[in-house]
This record gives C-alpha cells, sequence and structure tokens, in this order.
C-alpha cells in the first residue's frame, strides 16, 4: 500500500520536573510546541491540523483537554485531534499525526502530547479513583516476576539498567532525574515498592510536554536543502488486545509481537538488531528493557537481558537503548510516548546533543499502555531507502 | 431490569496558573479586575495567547470595570450544589467596563424580570478572598461594588495556585452477568462462564468472550472449585492519596482454582501476611457472613460480592514451575 512520505522536521520539548509550578497547562505545552516549531522554521500559521495526547482525564482532572487548549495549540478554525491510549499514546499521537500526512489529508502536522502530573495523583488516576489502587508498578511486578522465572536473569539486570539509563540522562538536559552519583549499590540500597521492583528502577512522575512537526516529502527534502535533515517516517503501527484471558502472556502480548512484525515489513526491516541503530523502549520499570528487546525481536526469547548484561544497550555499546535516559528519567505520562518517538527522529537527524548515537541511521521507538495491551511502534530513517 | 450501583469520585486537584491567570487572580483578592491588551481589545479574564491565532501576549495589563453590562444571560430558576448561589439567579455575560470580550458570572439579580440585555451591574466581593474567581460572590444590580460580611483585605502572596475539589457521581450499570455471581456468590458459590466456541472460562461475570466476541449468558455457566493456588502475586506499599483505603503494604494475588485453567485475578489475601505471600500456597475462598453487607458492584478483577478473599489451607506448596507465569 503506498502512502505519501511523512518526515519529521521539527521536535520540542519542555524542561521535566516534578511540579512545573511556574507555568498553566497552556504554558506548559505550548513551551514544547515553540521548541518544535522553532526547530522546523515554522508558525501556527505553518500547521495544517492539531492531534493532541495525554493519560486519561482523571490524573489532572480536566475534562476533554483538548477542547480547552484549542486555542493555546493554534488550533482555531484548524481539525484538532484527541488521542487516548492510556502509557502508549504519545506514541499512538505521533503515529496518528503521521497518518495524516500519509493519507494526504493534512500537509503539515503539529503533534502534542502532556502531563502535568503535580496537579493530580498518578496512583489516584490509575486506581479508577478508588483505594487500593494497585499503581503501574503494582500492576507490571507479577509480569516481571515471571520473566525473571522464565529467563533465569540475574537481579542484577534490573540494576543496571536503572544506573544506565540515569547516567544517560546526565547527558540529556531536558530529563527530569539527573543523579550524579547514580550507583549499582545506590539502586540496590533503595526500598523496595512492589518486589521485585525497587524505587530507583521505577519511573518518576513529571510535569512535561513534547511536541513535533510532522510534514509530507516535499516538506521534509525543503528542510533537508536548507541544511535542517529530516526524520523519515519508515514504517508505524498500533496494535492492542483485551486486558485479560485465559492463557494470555503479558511478558509476550501478542499485540506487541504483532506490532513489531507490521513495523518491520513496512520499514523492510528483516533483522531488526543489525539494521536499528537504536531504540528508546518505553521503560517505566527496569525489567521492562529486557522484556521489550525480546518482544520486538532485537533479542531471541529468554536472551534480552544478556544484551544488558554485557553493556550492548549501553550509549557506545552495539545496540544502544534509552539513550535519552527514557522513561525511567521522565516521565510526564501521556507524554512519555511521544517523547521516545522524538528521541528517535532526533537520533536519525544527527539532533540528538550529547547523547547522539553516532551514524545512526535507523531508529526503533515504541510505547505500551494500559494492562500492557496497546502497543505503538514506528521505525525512523535519515532517509527513505537508509539501508541502500 | 439493569441494576445500578452508584460511585462517586473525589479528588482535590492542584492548578498551577501560570503568570496572567496568577496575576488575574491576586488582584481578584485587591478587589481588582485585570483584562490584558490584545491589540485593540482587552481580554477579561486575561490570556497567555490569543486566542484567535495562538500568538503569545506581551503582560500588558489593564485594570476593568468594575461595573459592566449584561450582554447576554440565562436564568438558572433550580441551583444545583455546585452552583455559586443557592437560590435562583442568573448565568451572564458581562462587559465590564474598559473591556472588549464579556465575563461569564453569576448576576444575583432577584428575579429574572430585573434583568434585560444592558442592564448595569457590579461586583459584591466576598470578604475573604483566596484569588478565586468566586472571590466574586455575585455580580448585583447597579453601578456600586459591594462586600458580603466584614472586609479581609488582599492575600499577602501573590497568588500562583488553585485548589479545585472536583468531585463526581456515577450510576454504573451492572451486567446481568455480574449480577449472576453476584447472587451465586452469596451461597457461597464461585461461578464461571465457558465460552461455546473457544471452551476458555471466564470467571467474575464477565458476559462474553473477549476472544471470540461472544456473548456468555446463563445457558453458559459453570460452577467452579472454590480451592486452588497462588500462582503470582503484587504487593504493594500504599501511597497515602485522597481516597485511599490502605495504609499498610497489601497484596493482590492470582489465584488458579483447582482443576480448571481459570485465574482469578487481584485477589484480597486474608489470615496470609503480605511478606508471607508466595508462588505455590494453596488457599480457599473467604465468604462474607449473610449478615454482613457486601460489595454489590461487580468489577473485572479483585474479589466481589461475598467472595472477599482467599486464605491459606495448610496443605503444602503447590510447586510447578510454570505457575508463575500463570497471570491471566
Amino acid at each position: 500500500m503506498s502512502s505519501i512520505p511523512c518526515a519529521i522536521v521539527g521536535v520540542g520539548q519542555t524542561h521535566h520536573k516534578s511540579r512545573r509550578l511556574d507555568v498553566s497547562f497552556g504554558g506548559l505545552v505550548r513551551e514544547a510546541v515553540f521548541r518544535a516549531l522553532d526547530d522546523a522554521q515554522m508558525t501556527f500559521a505553518d500547521i495544517d491540523a492539531v492531534v493532541l495526547g495525554k493519560a486519561p482525564d482523571l490524573f489532572e482532572g480536566v475534562m476533554k483537554p483538548e477542547l480547552y487548549l484549542s486555542d493555546a495549540l493554534g488550533a482555531i478554525g484548524k481539525p484538532m485531534f484527541r488521542v487516548h491510549t492510556a502509557g502508549s499514546v504519545g506514541g499512538t499521537t505521533a503515529i496518528v499525526a503521521a497518518s495524516h500526512v500519509q493519507a494526504g489529508k493534512h500537509r503539515t502536522v503539529l503533534a502534542v502530547a502532556f502531563e502535568k502530573q503535580s496537579e493530580g495523583n498518578a496512583q489516584f488516576a490509575l486506581g479508577s479513583g478508588k483505594g487500593a489502587s494497585l499503581g503501574a508498578g503494582g500492576a507490571f511486578a507479577p509480569f516481571i516476576r515471571s520473566y525473571i522465572h522464565r529467563s533465569g536473569a540475574p537481579e542484577h539486570i534490573g540494576w543496571k539498567v536503572a544506573v544506565k539509563d540515569r547516567l544517560n540522562a546526565l547527558k540529556n538536559p531536558y530529563a527530569h532525574l539527573q543523579i550524579a552519583d547514580i550507583s549499582i549499590e545506590k539502586v540496590k540500597a533503595s526500598p523496595m515498592m512492589w518486589e521485585p521492583i525497587r524505587f530507583l528502577e521505577s519511573c518518576p512522575s513529571s510535569d512535561g510536554a513534547c511536541a513535533m512537526v510532522l510534514t509530507d516529502e516535499a516538506g521534509g527534502l525543503a528542510a533537508a536543502a536548507a541544511g535542517r535533515p529530516p526524520a523519515w517516517v519508515l514504517g508505524a503501527s498500533s496494535r492492542s488486545e483485551p486486558p485479560s484471558f485465559p492463557g494470555r502472556d503479558p511478558v509476550r502480548p501478542q499485540a506487541a509481537l504483532m506490532c513489531a512484525a507490521d513495523v518491520y515489513k513496512q520499514a523492510g526491516i528483516t533483522n531488526p538488531r543489525q539494521q536499528i541503530d537504536m531504540a528508546e523502549l518505553y521503560v517505566p520499570f527496569s525489567w521492562h528493557e529486557a522484556i521489550w528487546l525480546e518482544a520486538f525481536g532485537i533479542a531471541e526469547e529468554g536472551d534480552g537481558w544478556k544484551m544488558i548484561d554485557d553493556g550492548t544497550t549501553e550509549l557506545g555499546g552495539g545496540f544502544p537503548v534509552n539513550c535519552s535516559g527514557g522513561v525511567l528519567s521522565t516521565n510526564p505520562i501521556g507524554a512519555s510516548g511521544l517523547l521516545r518517538f522524538a528521541e528517535a527522529a532526533n537520533q536519525v537527524r544527527g539532533a540528538a546533543g550529547e547523547h547522539q548515537v553516532e551514524g545512526a541511521n535507523v531508529a526503533l521507538a515504541m510505547a505500551y499502555g494500559a494492562n500492557s495491551q496497546y502497543f505503538s511502534t514506528w521505525a525512523v530513517g535519515s532517509s527513505l531507502t537508509p539501508y541502500a | 431490569m439493569t441494576r445500578f450501583v452508584e460511585s462517586t469520585i473525589t479528588f482535590p486537584y492542584k492548578r498551577s496558573l501560570g503568570p496572567v491567570v496568577g496575576m488575574f487572580m491576586t488582584a481578584l483578592t485587591e478587589q481588582r479586575i485585570l483584562g490584558i491588551r490584545n491589540g485593540t481589545d482587552v481580554i477579561v479574564p486575561p490570556m497567555e495567547w490569543d486566542p484567535a491565532t495562538g500568538a503569545e501576549l506581551a503582560h500588558d495589563f489593564v485594570e476593568v470595570g468594575p461595573a459592566g453590562t449584561v450582554e447576554s444571560w440565562t436564568w438558572v430558576p433550580k441551583p444545583s450544589a455546585q452552583h455559586p448561589l443557592t437560590h435562583p439567579f442568573a448565568f451572564a455575560f458581562i462587559r465590564l467596563d474598559g473591556a472588549t470580550t464579556p465575563l461569564l458570572h453569576a448576576v444575583d439579580a432577584g428575579s429574572a424580570s430585573a434583568l434585560s440585555v444592558g442592564t448595569r451591574v457590579a461586583p459584591r466581593w466576598k470578604g475573604t478572598r483566596i484569588g478565586h474567581i468566586t472571590d466574586i460572590d455575585a455580580f448585583v444590580l447597579g453601578e456600586t461594588p459591594e462586600v458580603a460580611g466584614p472586609d479581609h483585605g488582599p492575600s499577602e502572596t501573590p497568588v500562583s495556585m488553585m485548589e479545585y475539589q472536583a468531585s463526581i457521581t456515577y450510576n454504573n450499570p451492572v451486567p446481568v452477568a455480574a449480577d449472576r455471581v453476584v447472587e451465586a456468590s452469596k451461597a457461597q458459590r464461585l461461578l464461571g462462564q465457558v465460552c461455546p466456541v473457544c471452551a476458555r472460562v471466564y470467571a467474575g461475570g464477565r458476559g462474553y468472550c473477549p476472544i471470540d466476541a461472544v456473548e456468555l449468558g446463563t445457558e453458559h455457566e459453570v460452577d467452579l472449585p472454590d480451592k486452588g493456588t497462588i500462582t503470582n502475586y503484587a504487593l504493594v506499599t500504599p501511597v497515602q492519596y485522597p481516597g485511599q483505603t490502605e495504609t499498610e503494604p497489601f497484596a493482590r494475588v492470582f489465584v488458579l482454582l483447582d482443576g480448571t485453567d481459570v485465574i482469578l485475578s487481584y485477589q484480597p489475601v486474608i489470615e496470609l501476611a503480605a511478606s508471607d505471600v508466595h508462588v505455590g500456597v494453596r488457599v480457599a475462598a473467604v465468604w462474607a457472613s449473610p449478615a454482613e453487607d457486601i460489595d454489590e458492584g461487580a468489577a473485572m478483577g479483585g474479589a466481589y460480592g461475598a467472595l472477599i478473599g482467599w486464605m491459606p489451607t495448610g496443605e503444602p506448596d503447590h510447586t510447578d514451575p510454570d505457575l508463575v507465569n500463570r497471570i491471566f
């Protein structure tokens, strides 16, 4: 199925913190939006449609924030869309925006995602407003226990990921957590939150936003000609599955396997480990790096943890993962997926700053949500034929 | 007849107002109403951006009012608990003197007949002002601002935050299948439903098979054993958010029912300390006594109805190494 090539020509994000009490909702998203527009050398006048993503409205208690923010996002008189697929929403937002371009419906689309976690409480929101909320950690700990059991991975794997991503965050001025003295000892000594997940193996709660400008082939080529290399969408896919049914495997969810297969087919990727140069995987708890390396076919089943153990996924390793610091360092939930997709784009644009993977031509980004049941993934390249 | 269960969600949200709305709220505590200049317009309440174009506005504030003119209004004959006044009033668009946009607020006009387009109104300030739009109690007829009760003066510090106590009450329909399992639980029966296509068995009254998209009715019901084995679990250190019911670390376990492939997910444990929960513990259902109040609602996952949790049987642990992978 042929479609119009889609290029990412602008990326922006806020400085993420526990509490961005200095800004309003609108002020927060606009901080990211203007950085993306400046990066694209555009203004609101160049935008044909806006796509907004965020996690459940219960997080901030603002119903339908897409209506509330339409003027802040310069969307008056333009198509405005809201996306919601739980934690994967930021990724899905980018995919919906890209779909508008690829379908030829809108030439240039602004994708925006945000969360202002300080306005509410994540455990409250994830527990549907009731007591005894498991929180995300409580929901995912059983899946991690199952992964550790079946893979035989040693317990230090989780600690290593927790340290690696925080070291990467020190190279990312936008990252929320900046833990200069992060170490295995420090992670081990941190409190057990949801056995086997320790505090420092968990993501923070952040206020923040991310924005991206996506445009068509002519727009991408124009940016390239002006010395501003775009990222090109090689493949993009979303898949979902029911939250529970007898036989469901949340460690290798069917939706994740299908999402990966679809993206690789679109992108012409037959050997992910060799053809992809880096990945931004949605890792809110350290063990998810190993889980997704396997479910996304980057490692064989049971071998994901070995890529962590031998340093392959470190910045400078053979297959760097979460060079931005990842969700473990920055987690404005609704924006966390878009931040993954934005980092992948910046990597192939050569615009990732101190956490740049040298010579990255193909990058993968994924986000997942709810009970490990929504998946969004894209592969982006420095050109439409990056393997040639 | 579908049964409905009422539930209320409340939460005290905390808004950061940003530099422009913060300025407006701070001024309200001083009995002043601010607008912001946007070209030849003065927007009230002030905004950070041009609502038409999204362009950033300079912080060029203009004091407006305090009196203004009603441009449009609607009468509220029966105020609800969430309305600003307890007796009948009007919501009105009021163009304050000096403003080019109307402000939406309440007018305490006595009766609808006292209002018309063009009516002049002025604010009645609350005596205690915190930096909230309700610092204006309501607008009253005439040109002269009032203060209701003793005036406690302006805020001593700039207002930057707003508390927002959200509350919403739902009436959730309880699916027939869920009603059936709650009823069965009162007779200490665990009811399941078998999908006629894939033969998967669902507990907890789901009423459909999500794999085959088949509705499951009474003809698909089966009785399930009330003993099983803990396959996996979550240990949670509770965060003390408003509405939290737990204060101590608690466990939720997955129970594989004997001789079936049925997992009951996120079940509470009884007479088993969270720290003693592990894979393989043999457990039996614990039922509420008929005299006890039970949760008549039914949610997917968790205990329901008269099933209040699971307690150890004292039998030796089940040691199947694949148990831990049986989560759903």
